[in-house]
């Protein structure tokens, strides 16, 4: 069932809009990777183009190191999960789970095994009889889900699949979904525009921006190092601040930022003279009274502009020059900064990367 | 104006209000709305169709002497039961040929863009309103000895003397096919574009080749909306009158016709209601077997019932069982049809394009020959014409029997279209609104003058309104047309109504409303496209109506279709041309500033955001 999936530069026109570009990829058998980025990115089309729905203008695509590009929709052994399901109305859940099946002509000894395991796979046995409209959305997922696996594809393609649901039933299914993927090693190719989903759910995220591919990385990576300025603001909460390289000493420099002078950062390949924004994650940074606290660190001064509690942390807005920094502190105790004080931020070289 | 003349006005206007308290009191009552709202379409239905019927089916065996004689005449006699027969027959072969056609052109309608989607529709529309009576006309002038088939093929050589064509049950078919194919087309449109087309797409994704989605997936969820438009088609044709009497021969009597002839010339009035009430049972048998299927007000109203929430009834479980019976059949005709299929599938439809073109052309091209032979120079309708001449138009224009009845129809289809949709949108508030048991039935007993056949509802007020006095008066005739146009206007008002805002008016009031203020002010401004479009609908009914027309007219002057009618039993000229081309350009003009004040007024009422 684990099958690797390739895209070679693929490109995708509509008239003049250019809605993917430059598409490269390659997805390791068994490997669970996430599409990620705003509404209007192009990772929708990219997934139709996988599925056969639409064509790309250039490039090519490989399932198993076969071209698929020239193959109908119906001969590419392609799983998938649609956003709002599209379960067949006039068919029971059975007849739905069958239909992989039953359109490949397989034997009814045959169909009635397969069924039966792809509904206790997703925990659904007892509903075969029923219709579509008679279940929760939650149950209708887990249909969509068995249909899509019933006929073991080369790969499950799952397009925004827990959009409809609520809270805690998406929580659940996210869940659901990774204990099936692991228990059939699936590879999976899997679209959302929530971060949370992307984080917890997958081996490696490509996150799309305007058509392209901008970064692909594992979860941690992703986060802790985004290599550009779209990633780090699209993926969890970051402060990005104007800055300026002055000097570069292996690997590391000297920065002026928020008309400060030399912070220590790390670089991704900027030059000394070059500009560009220092990124740092709210979570990373401390916050103190002025005059307190050892000078070891990076720091700024300045103001707290407004404290928002928020239960097991509070977030403070501080005003450093021009710049207003965002900073998150757990509570655990600590005194509580009201707006108006004085503070010095203070963050590790290491937490600090300046980023085009 | 100066501010002290305003501020009299004001404190008028103030007072006025005050008086308007007692009747904003009695109009909170839910019951008294309801009451009020209901009262002109009750009064309508049962006073001018429940009472008649039943008048009728009381005639039909001689009230109290409780004789069913007539009844066994009609079966003893092999001429009638073979009239009942064939009637079935021909509506069947006309209801399986129009769904046929029709359905690769709604199909296509669900799929493409807006501007094609009102090129289309265009030209499914313009015939839809024409009358009957005309599109009849342009096939006998298509069909005839000296028609355009036949002088096209004596042209080419292929026959030498002209084939008989009209007067055929081939005529009857080909006719009521091509009125009955704009209605299949709207009717099956109306309920597909509500299928999710992802659904077919994931069929395919799961393995399924393009013939199977269509055949197991998209075919069985347009299902419901192919039977609805069958049953329609199917009615409908069975009470049909025009078509049959015109275009067939002495053999092709259908129903309709058999009961015309027994009330207008053998007289024979009982032996006529008993007929009428057979036709009124075979229509009800019909209705009650497609209940089976479908909930019946879908019929006639797509939009009130959600497909999918519908869990399958009776009938349906009973094809399934067929279903799987054949399924080795169904797998062998995939596996074929996909074989053949394959080659010829392009991604942007051209096949079906082309089709839809052809059926365009077979829609529009009756009008099209009557149009141009309205300016022919010959005295004799021959196609194509010898020469160009305005001499009947010219003719038309110094008619005044015509005139006449131009002016006397516009009268009546104004006054039908008035009281018609006053009546008709107040029982869509109240079966809209109001909250009761039954509502359901009382909705189709509302729509009921559409599923009696018009031949039926015809002889039931004749009898009646004779009965009445009414006979001959223009009161009598309006309100036999007030009664086939309530139905539209009550689908086409009750759609609307369902999706009204109707936060709206809690809204209005919080801002100081009355409730008749919020009327006047909120609902009826919002309403108004859909009153414009019931409007419309109402006043076209009662301009195309012939039968009922026929019965109820007495002395008056002739309606524009029953003057037409008798134009053309007697003599066949290009000046019914002329007519018929100046009737069909007035409805084209009508529905294209229907349908431009509809778009402005939806453009600018449209809630959503700019930008």
């Amino acid at each position: 069932m684990s099958t690797s999936l390739e895209m070679k530069n693929i490109q995708k026109f509509y008239g003049p809009l250019h809605v993917v570009k430059d598409f490269d990829l390659h997805v390791q058998p068994g490997e669970f990777l996430t599409f990620l980025g705003p509404s209007g990115s192009g990772k929708t089309t990219a997934l139709k183009m996988i599925a056969g729905f639409e064509t790309p203008s250039s490039g090519d695509i490989y399932l198993d190191r076969r071209s698929i590009v020239d193959l109908p929709s119906y001969e590419r052994r392609i799983g998938m999960v649609f956003q709002n399901y599209a379960l067949f109305p006039h068919m029971t859940v059975g007849e739905n789970v069958a239909f992989p099946l039953t359109v490949r002509k397989a034997t009814q000894s045959d169909i009635l095994e397969k069924v039966g395991r792809a509904l206790s796979l997703v925990k659904m046995d007892q509903y075969v009889g029923r219709y579509p409209n008679q279940l929760s959305g939650g149950q209708q997922q887990r249909i969509a889900l068995a249909r899509a696996i019933v006929f073991n594809p080369s790969i499950l393609l799952m397009d925004e699949p827990l959009g409809a649901l609520d809270r805690n039933l998406r929580d659940h299914m996210k869940m659901e979904i990774m204990r099936i993927q692991k228990e059939l090693n699936m590879t999976v190719v899997f679209v959302t525009h929530d971060q949370d989903e992307a984080l917890t759910m997958s081996d490696r995220i490509a996150v799309i921006d305007e058509g392209r591919v901008v970064q692909v990385d594992d979860s941690k990576s992703l986060y802790r190092k985004p290599t550009n300025r779209f990633v780090a603001s699209f993926v969890g909460e970051s402060n990005l601040i104007p800055c300026r390289v002055e000097c570069v000493e292996n690997g590391r420099a000297n920065i002026i930022v928020a008309g400060v002078q030399s912070r220590v950062a790390q670089l991704s390949g900027q030059a000394s003279g070059d500009a560009g924004w220092l990124f740092i994650r709210p979570e990373h940074i401390d916050i103190c009274p002025q005059g307190q606290g050892s000078h070891v660190h990076n720091s700024l001064e300045g103001v707290i502009e407004k404290t928002l509690f928020l239960g097991e942390m509070t977030r403070y807005l501080v005003r450093c020059g021009g710049e207003t920094i965002t900073v998150k502190q757990q509570n655990r105790g600590q005194a509580h900064l009201p707006g108006g004080t004085p503070v010095t931020i203070r963050w590790m070289p290491q937490d600090c990367t300046v980023l085009n | 104006m100066s501010v002290a003349s305003i501020n009299p006005a004001r404190s008028m206007l103030q007072r006025a209000a005050k008086g308007g308290v007692g009747m904003d009191k009695i109009l909170e009552s839910g019951r008294v709305r309801g009451f009020i709202t209901s009262l002109p379409l009750m009064t309508l239905l049962v006073g001018f169709l429940v009472i008649p019927l039943t008048y009728i089916v009381w005639g039909s065996f001689e009230g109290s002497q409780l004789s069913f004689g007539h009844y066994s005449r009609i079966f003893a006699s092999g001429t009638n039961l073979n009239i009942l027969l064939y009637t079935l027959r021909i509506g069947l072969i006309v209801t399986i040929f129009s769904l046929a056609i029709a359905y690769p052109v709604a199909y296509l309608l669900t799929k493409i863009g807006s501007r094609s989607f009102t090129a289309i529709s265009i030209f499914v529309l313009v015939p839809l309103f024409t009358a009957f009576l005309i599109r009849t006309y342009a096939w006998m002038l298509i069909l005839g000895r000296e028609g355009v088939i036949n002088n096209t093929l004596i042209w080419l050589g292929i026959i030498s003397a002209p084939l008989q064509l009209l007067n055929t049950t081939f005529a009857v078919i080909v006719g009521m096919t091509h009125v009955f194919i704009p209605m299949a087309i709207f009717t099956m449109y109306s309920s597909m574009v509500r299928i999710d087309y992802e659904v077919t797409r994931a069929a395919q994704i799961l393995g399924a080749t393009p013939v199977q989605s269509f055949l197991r997936i998209y075919f069985p969820m347009s299902l419901p909306g192919v039977f609805s438009a069958g049953i329609l088609i199917f009615i409908s044709a069975l009470g049909f009158y025009i078509t049959p009497a015109m275009l067939g021969g002495p053999g092709d009597t259908m129903i309709s016709i058999l009961i015309v002839s027994q009330m207008t010339t053998l007289l024979n009035f009982e032996l006529g209601y008993a007929t009428a009430v057979v036709l009124l049972l075979v229509t009800i048998g019909i209705l009650f077997v497609a209940s089976l299927f479908i909930p019946l007000e879908m019929i006639w109203s797509s939009s009130d019932s959600n497909l999918s929430d519908v869990s399958p009834r009776a009938g349906a479980r009973f094809f399934r069982t067929v279903k799987s019976a054949l399924n080795p059949i169904l797998v062998l005709a995939e596996t074929v049809a996909h074989a053949t299929t394959k080659p010829l599938l392009t991604r942007n439809g051209r096949w079906l394009w082309g089709y839809t073109i052809i059926i365009l052309v077979f829609l529009t091209a009756p009008l099209v020959v009557v149009f141009i032979i309205s300016f022919s120079s010959s005295p004799f309708v021959v196609f194509p014409p010898p020469g160009f001449s305005l001499r009947w138009w010219e003719k038309l224009a110094s008619a005044t029997d015509w005139q006449q009845s131009f002016l006397f129809s516009l009268q009546l289809g104004t006054a039908a279209s008035v009281i018609a949709t006053t009546v008709g949108t107040m029982g869509a508030f109240w079966l809209v609104r109001t909250k009761f048991v039954f509502k359901k039935a009382l909705f189709l007993f509302s729509l009921s003058p559409l599923m009696v056949p018009v031949v039926i509802v015809a002889t039931s007020l004749y009898v009646f309104e004779a009965r009445l006095q009414l006979l001959g008066s223009f009161f009598g005739l309006t309100m036999g047309h007030v009664l086939l146009a309530v139905p539209y206007v009550i689908v086409v008002m009750a759609a609307a109504l369902r999706n009204f805002d109707q936060s709206l008016e809690p809204a209005a009031a919080v801002h100081g409303a009355r409730p008749l203020q919020v009327l006047r002010f909120i609902t009826l401004p919002i309403l108004k496209p859909a009153l414009v479009t019931a409007g419309l609908l109402a006043f076209l009914t009662s301009f195309d109506e012939l039968l009922v027309s026929v019965f109820l007219l007495g002395r008056q002057t002739p309606t524009l279709p029953i003057k037409f009618w008798g134009d053309i039993r007697y003599q066949i000229d290009p000046l019914l041309s002329a007519a018929s081309t100046f009737i069909v350009f007035l409805v084209a003009v009508f529905i294209v500033t229907a349908q431009v004040m509809r778009n402005r007024h939806n453009a600018r009422t449209s809630t959503r955001v700019v930008g």
